[in-house]
């Protein structure tokens, strides 16, 4: 019976937190579909157009999807920073992998001179944050002449250490002696690497996909220094732009930049929680 | 002697770029931070004397070590203490990933959403006078104006919270899961109470994680910058005014004198850091 009692009040807890941490996301598709007139008047408080506290409707009285149509028929620029976020995306994430996976690859199947030291380079390296790089990377990038270019943003992505890290992780879980055996047979490293290595370290890989897709998905601080033209921007750096007399729009844009990641984000939950708890045991 | 070149393929084409966009320049960087920018002349530590005399740099050192002052045990407690409720629980997976949802959430359509219950006329206000007009007993709640007082810290603090309690809580629960349940089965038999089991098994048994978990919570500190500068913009309140924001000002200003400097000084603190995590982190 106090077990019980206990399981229940443990759950609970649980529970309260994790609705607070979940409650402000339900804002989000409410504004989405609330009328511009509604939203004007619950929100009067905040534009300096009245006395007293703004409040919000979980649920409009007006509901339309105004919103939706302005964003998707009648602003083609919609598309374009969309895109934009995809194709950055997309092309750091292939990056990634074909460069990244065969360096984790040789972290974690060779041993040579240097690699604790090199492996711990790359470990600090993840572990910067972006303004520590700012300068370096502008140099870097003037000199290369890609400043104001979505190269800029790209590149520096592809190398970068963290999902070398995480894919390394899935690797050491496979069983040294397997690699042994399929050396002893006679298969060459290529092929141990495609025929052994990437499918057994399938969950490292995925968690490097998962963590690094959010992360680039949310991108501001890299294209708002190294990108000067809007019309490269992703959509995560032009949605603050967006004035709060227009939140009913800027809640539709919200809306569509949620929606990959919270995909994403459900597809890829499994490895997602792997590859967050390789960040903090110990091999 | 061919087999061992060909291994070291592998890691070329990756470790080539690494050197290109993060070594070398950061390099370049360490070297610029002592000399003048246009005639290369030697200045010695001309830049770090610039950069340490700086009203704005002791304000933000301030201000970074107050935010992780707070930021870092809270972040940590209330972590802790949710992954040892979680443990065991059957709902166990599918509160985790709610309180891993921030994640998934871009900084953008938080921040949406912030500004509408943070504003001195927002929603959190309304409600708390509300409640205090409700109840007499309470007394008159003068809205407060959270961005522009001391209470921004307060706000940082907490989006802190919001975006790393579930990723810490994962950390943790990785930790837990590793140590042996055989002890904690047999001190139960012999007639341990929860906090003698907390106390003498769990505690020890996690001193490892409480390190991790500790230094990630710092490194996480300055990883935040992105919210705080979407929510507050480049010259927020004086208490949230961090060292981010002042690299991120002096590169918009093109002083990469002093940039230079503040970038070799951040990055040998963080460096620090990093091997200590080191230590735990390490390649087998």
């Amino acid at each position: 019976m106090r077990k019980k009692i206990r399981v229940w009040f443990a759950t609970g807890i649980c529970a309260a937190a994790a609705a607070l941490i979940c409650a402000p996301l339900l804002m989000i598709p409410s504004g989405s579909l609330m009328d511009s007139v509604e939203m004007r008047r619950i929100l009067a408080p905040i534009l300096g157009e009245g006395k007293g506290f703004a409040v919000w409707h979980l649920i409009p009285f007006y509901p339309t999807i105004g919103h939706f149509y302005r964003l998707l028929i009648e602003s083609p620029a919609f598309y374009q920073l969309f895109w934009n976020t995809v194709g950055m995306t997309a092309a750091i994430l292939a990056g990634q992998l074909v460069v990244g996976l065969p360096s984790a690859w040789a972290f974690a199947a060779f041993r040579f001179r240097g690699r604790d030291f090199l492996f711990g380079l790359y470990v600090v390296l993840m572990l910067l944050p972006f303004q520590v790089m700012l300068l370096p990377q502008y140099i870097v990038l003037q000199k290369l002449q890609l400043y104001n270019h979505p190269a800029a943003v790209i590149l520096p992505a592809i190398f970068s250490t963290f999902p070398v890290f995480i894919m390394y992780r899935g690797f050491t879980q496979i069983e040294g002696e397997i690699l042994e055996a399929a050396r002893l047979d006679g298969a060459g490293e290529m092929q141990i690497f495609l025929q052994i290595g990437l499918p057994l370290g399938k969950m490292g890989i995925q968690a490097a996909i998962v963590l690094s897709f959010l992360e680039y998905w949310n991108l501001v601080e890299q294209p708002m220094a190294f990108l000067e033209e809007q019309a490269m921007w992703p959509l995560s750096l032009y949605l603050p732009q967006i004035a709060v007399s227009q939140a009913g729009f800027a809640f539709a844009v919200a809306v569509m930049v949620l929606i990959p990641a919270l995909f994403v984000f459900a597809l890829g939950q499994d490895a997602l929680e792997e590859g967050i708890a390789y960040i903090g045991v110990k091999t | 002697m061919r087999w061992k070149s060909k291994r070291l393929l592998f890691l070329l084409p990756g470790f080539a770029g690494v050197m290109l966009f993060y070594l070398l320049p950061f390099f370049e960087v360490a070297r610029r931070s002592f000399v003048k920018s246009g005639n290369n002349a030697f200045v010695g530590m001309d830049h770090y004397r610039a950069v340490v005399e700086n009203g704005a740099f002791m304000l933000a050192v301030r201000n970074t070590f107050l935010y992780m002052a707070v930021g870092v045990p809270l972040l940590m407690g209330i972590s802790l203490m949710l992954s040892l409720l979680l443990r065991g629980l059957l709902q166990r997976r599918r509160l985790v990933s709610a309180m891993l949802l921030p994640m998934a959430v871009p900084a953008a359509v938080m921040v949406l959403t912030l500004q509408i219950l943070i504003d001195r006329q927002g929603v959190i206000n309304g409600v708390v006078t509300k409640v205090s007009e409700q109840i007499a007993a309470l007394p008159v709640f003068d809205a407060i104006d959270y961005l522009n007082t001391e209470w921004a810290l307060a706000v940082v603090v907490c989006s802190f919270l919001w975006k790393n309690t579930g990723y810490m809580v994962i950390l943790w629960l990785a930790g837990l899961s590793a140590l042996p349940k055989e002890v904690e089965e047999a001190a139960q038999v012999d007639g341990a109470n929860r906090w003698q089991n907390w106390h003498y098994i769990i505690r020890p048994g996690l001193s490892g994680s409480f390190f991790t978990i500790g230094m990630l919570s710092v490194l996480q500190i300055f990883k935040s910058y992105r919210e705080v500068w979407m929510v507050a913009g480049s010259y927020p309140q004086e208490h949230i005014y961090f060292l981010q924001h002042l690299l991120q000002n002096w590169y918009l200003k093109l002083e990469f004198d002093r940039m230079a400097a503040l970038t070799v000084i951040l990055s040998l603190v963080l460096l620090c850091v990093c091997l200590l995590l080191q230590k735990r982190l390490e390649a087998g």
